[in-house]
């Protein structure tokens, strides 16, 4: 009952930051120093007053910026995006969104996945031989691996496999198992529930997911090993191997499932990271996501779209907030009980 | 305690023989060994000083004269005329003490430093940068410990705890390393790259060049410009010119040369220093937005508290990078936009972002001093709450701000690299490290590889090097606090 409690009161927390985040959004793009009006017409257009006026009337500009905030907010809250102007010019914002958001989540998938099959067993790794060169060696790459820019670690990695066929030696990554048509560029989501084309747009987002949880898998890493240290200190393993438990299951039942407990929140947490890094890596990698949407809508200055794509980040980081409410709740049930 | 004191890496100064257990019955001095420490290190620093006088008081002149022409006050002539008064001043680690730029006549180099190879020369110049860099810290660490020694009060401090726990991380040390050699990058910029973004760049079509015209086996000159347009890295041309390589005018490359034929070397050297002035500046302001917020936030509790978890979630749950985006395109256009080719923009943006990260670290810390009895203490006494914040809860959290200031240090030039790869904050004449790695992106697989990979290298050392001092910082502080709880910082929200 209290778990619920906890929970239902996070749902009720969540809401006013995602009011708040929308309204700073709102407050940046239509009373910042940028019309927002005239970004969107090009140099001729901006000094024919009729199209000027016609575009100020279209995205409600002409009403009381108080009217104006309120109309925005409640078509972001009910879903109705409107069209783009710039961008894709005349789409519908709703179907844009559908179209590119599945990319990214493909891309974060994948990112979170390799972070975690990688990094925590390798942190595991470290922590059960701390101290040893293969400890040092791990720790050292982990720390390295973080510290890498995403966008630099991509066009590197590009690099490699574009040319992998006269580096490793004739293997080459293009035609290696799933032949693609391009090493970098967006994945075919339409084939997904075909095992061909499930293989074929997993091998094409692989080398961009790996770049983008590369800080994940190192702080994962880090934080395993810590977690691993800590839990072999504990007194319940004296105990365990006092009482003559056998080593596997020493280490499987009573170290690495201990272990795993601070592991989560920091899983979820990545998840800003991801968001954030999705623009540069689908940038360098020329995946077609929301992030490159983002990014391109800024740049060409569809600010209204920049400021709908905002929300669909804070709900995505918002809801991932709250998974990460629900799964720590269940994994360690203390958590909401000392009223936090 | 005095036995630890006695192995310390800094005793370059004491003679063997000479210690004394730090018993402080004897005149004589333990760090350096004398009758009257004070006057060999004042006298140290007088020395160093004077190498360099010339080129501080040039630097503090001309911000004067800046400052001076933006308020357009009487006096501009005057103070120009000291400007050029004080850039006559002799400096040691100056290009025209030590030059590099010279020609060949077919015997011998001109206009080179005693006549060496212009690589020998920039090397010279360069190793004694760094050499008076690590002297000036030397320095200052000796003031440290004869203060320490000579002139405290008490015999031993906490601090001084933590200083020695630090001194034996040699983990961070590496760190400090690191960091002191960036920084030294950044402030002696001019004097380190082989030639100036004012004559190599900004006006390379305004100055002029000797060269040895090897077919002419004659003496020629050309404009920079010129030049430039025949050492371009481009692929696989014959041009292009390679880490620790001559162009075909006599002209040395440490690090190659941009696909613009413009050096790789002198564009990193500034780009280090407009790197590290936002990075300062931001995680400067980010940080004492925190630390007030956190010790208000801690003082109060309550609804006060509540409020603020709002709204740095409300901030936090913008992703940083695209938040920086938006920010970037809207105020670009502004005066604001305009100060330090955009820097001081991106750094109140970094600030207004970053602060969010910072304080969610200071928090758990700050609840927990402001449960202590000084507190109720200090409040039934009749303390003012600012009093109570700033004298009883301040100092238990500067470690803090310390440790995450580092790490959020490094992910604010991991970010503002990304956004100058993408081609948003800093303006484009102003080089910057992200600019260089998006210029070479096109030849990373062909011969000219060296553009993108440089700088991509340098920034992972140095936000490495960021990370590793944070560590120390934190070991050192607390030696039983783990490393869970860092999340994001240093990472520059997924750049």
């Amino acid at each position: 009952m209290t778990t619920l409690r906890y929970l239902g009161k996070r749902l009720l927390l969540s809401i006013p930051v995602v009011w708040l985040g929308t309204s700073i959004t709102w407050f940046i793009i239509f009373m910042g120093p940028v019309d927002p009006a005239a970004r969107l017409l090009s140099e001729g257009q901006i000094r024919n007053p009729a199209a000027y006026e016609a575009a100020q009337t279209q995205l409600g500009l002409d009403q009381p910026p108080l009217q104006h905030y309120f109309d925005w907010m409640w078509n972001l809250v009910t879903f109705d995006l409107g069209q783009t102007w710039l961008l894709y010019q005349g789409s519908n914002v709703n179907a844009l969104i559908l179209d590119f958001l599945p990319r990214t989540l493909w891309l974060g998938f994948w990112s979170v996945l390799i972070a975690v099959f990688i990094g925590v067993p390798l942190g595991f790794y470290a922590g059960m031989r701390s101290n040893t060169a293969a400890d040092y060696l791990a720790s050292m790459g982990g720390i390295v691996w973080r510290a890498m820019p995403n966008f630099w670690l991509g066009i590197m990695l590009l690099a490699l496999l574009g040319s992998s066929a006269s580096i490793f030696l004739g293997w080459d990554w293009q035609s290696w198992l799933i032949p693609l048509d391009a090493v970098s560029g967006s994945p075919d989501m339409s084939r997904l529930h075909t095992v061909d084309g499930f293989l074929a747009a997993t091998k094409k987002v692989l080398p961009a997911a790996l770049v983008l949880g590369s800080a994940s898998m190192g702080n994962e890493m880090r934080i395993g090993r810590t977690a691993v240290l800590e839990v072999r200190n504990e007194d319940y393993i004296d105990l365990a191997k006092a009482k003559g438990v056998s080593d596997r299951a020493l280490v499987w039942k009573h170290i690495l499932r201990n272990a795993l407990v601070p592991l989560v929140p920091i899983i979820t947490s990545e998840a800003f990271l991801l968001i954030g890094g999705s623009v540069l890596v689908e940038t360098v990698f020329g995946i077609n996501g929301i992030g490159l949407l983002f990014y391109q809508a800024a740049i060409q200055g569809d600010l209204p779209l920049v400021g709908t794509l905002m929300y669909v980040f804070i709900l995505m980081i918002v809801g991932i907030n709250l998974l990460q409410d629900v799964l720590y709740t269940i994994i360690d049930p203390r958590v909401g009980m000392e009223g936090a | 305690m005095a036995g630890a004191h006695e192995s310390q890496p800094a005793d370059a100064a004491d003679g063997p023989g000479e210690r004394t257990d730090g018993s402080a019955q004897t005149t004589e001095s333990t760090v350096i060994p004398t009758e009257s420490p004070t006057l060999v290190w004042l006298a140290l620093g007088a020395g160093l000083f004077a190498l360099e006088a010339g080129a501080l008081v040039h630097f503090i002149v001309s911000i004067l004269g800046d400052g001076l022409a933006a308020a357009s006050l009487p006096g501009t002539g005057f103070v120009a005329g000291l400007q050029t008064a004080t850039a006559e001043i002799p400096t040691l680690l100056s290009r025209e003490t030590i030059p590099n730029g010279g020609y060949w006549t077919g015997s011998r180099w001109v206009g080179t430093f005693m006549g060496f190879r212009p690589d020998v020369a920039w090397a010279i110049r360069a190793a004694l940068i760094y050499g008076y860099a690590f002297a000036v810290g030397g320095w200052a660490i000796l003031g440290y410990r004869l203060y320490r020694r000579e002139y405290r009060v008490a015999d031993w401090t906490p601090r001084d705890d933590v200083i020695d726990r630090f001194r034996s991380h040699g983990w961070g040390i590496f760190g400090l390393v690191v960091v002191w050699m960036f920084v030294v990058m950044a402030v002696f910029a001019p004097a380190l790259g082989p030639t100036t973004v004012d004559k190599n760049m900004r006006n390379s079509y305004a100055n002029e060049m000797s060269y040895w015209d090897t077919e002419g086996e004659s003496v020629e000159t050309i404009l920079v410009g010129d030049a430039n347009l025949a050492s371009q890295s481009r692929g696989d041309s014959d041009d292009r010119v390679l880490p620790m390589q001559y162009d075909d005018f006599g002209r040395f490359h440490p690090f190659g040369t941009l696909p613009t034929g413009r050096d790789l070397f002198t564009f990193i050297a500034v780009g280090s220093r407009i790197s590290l002035v936002i990075g300062l500046l931001s995680v400067g302001l980010s940080a004492g937005l925190a630390a007030s917020l956190a010790l208000i936030g801690a003082y109060y509790k309550g609804r006060v508290d509540l409020g603020m978890v709002l709204i740095s979630d409300a901030i936090m749950a913008m992703p940083q990078l695209l938040l920086l985006i938006m920010l970037t395109t809207v105020l670009a256009d502004t005066w604001v936009g305009g100060l330090y080719s955009g820097g001081f923009l991106l750094a109140l943006i970094f600030a207004f972002t970053d602060w969010t990260y910072m304080w969610r670290s200071l928090r758990g810390p700050a609840l927990q001093v402001a449960e202590r009895q000084w507190i109720d203490a200090a409040e039934s006494f009749g303390q003012r709450p600012r009093t109570i914040m700033r004298k009883h809860m301040l100092p238990y959290v500067t470690g803090y701000l310390l440790i995450y200031g580092s790490m959020t240090l490094g992910g604010a030039i991991i970010a503002i690299a990304g956004l100058s790869f993408l081609g948003l904050g800093v303006a484009p004449p102003t080089p910057e490290w992200g600019r260089a790695i998006n210029l070479g992106q096109d030849y990373v697989t062909t011969g000219s590889w060296h553009i993108s990979l440089l700088p991509g290298v340098l920034i992972t050392l140095v936000v490495t090097g960021f990370n590793a001092l944070g560590d120390g910082i934190r070991d050192a502080i607390d030696p039983r606090s783990d490393s869970a709880n860092e999340g994001a910082a240093g990472r520059g929200g997924g750049a």
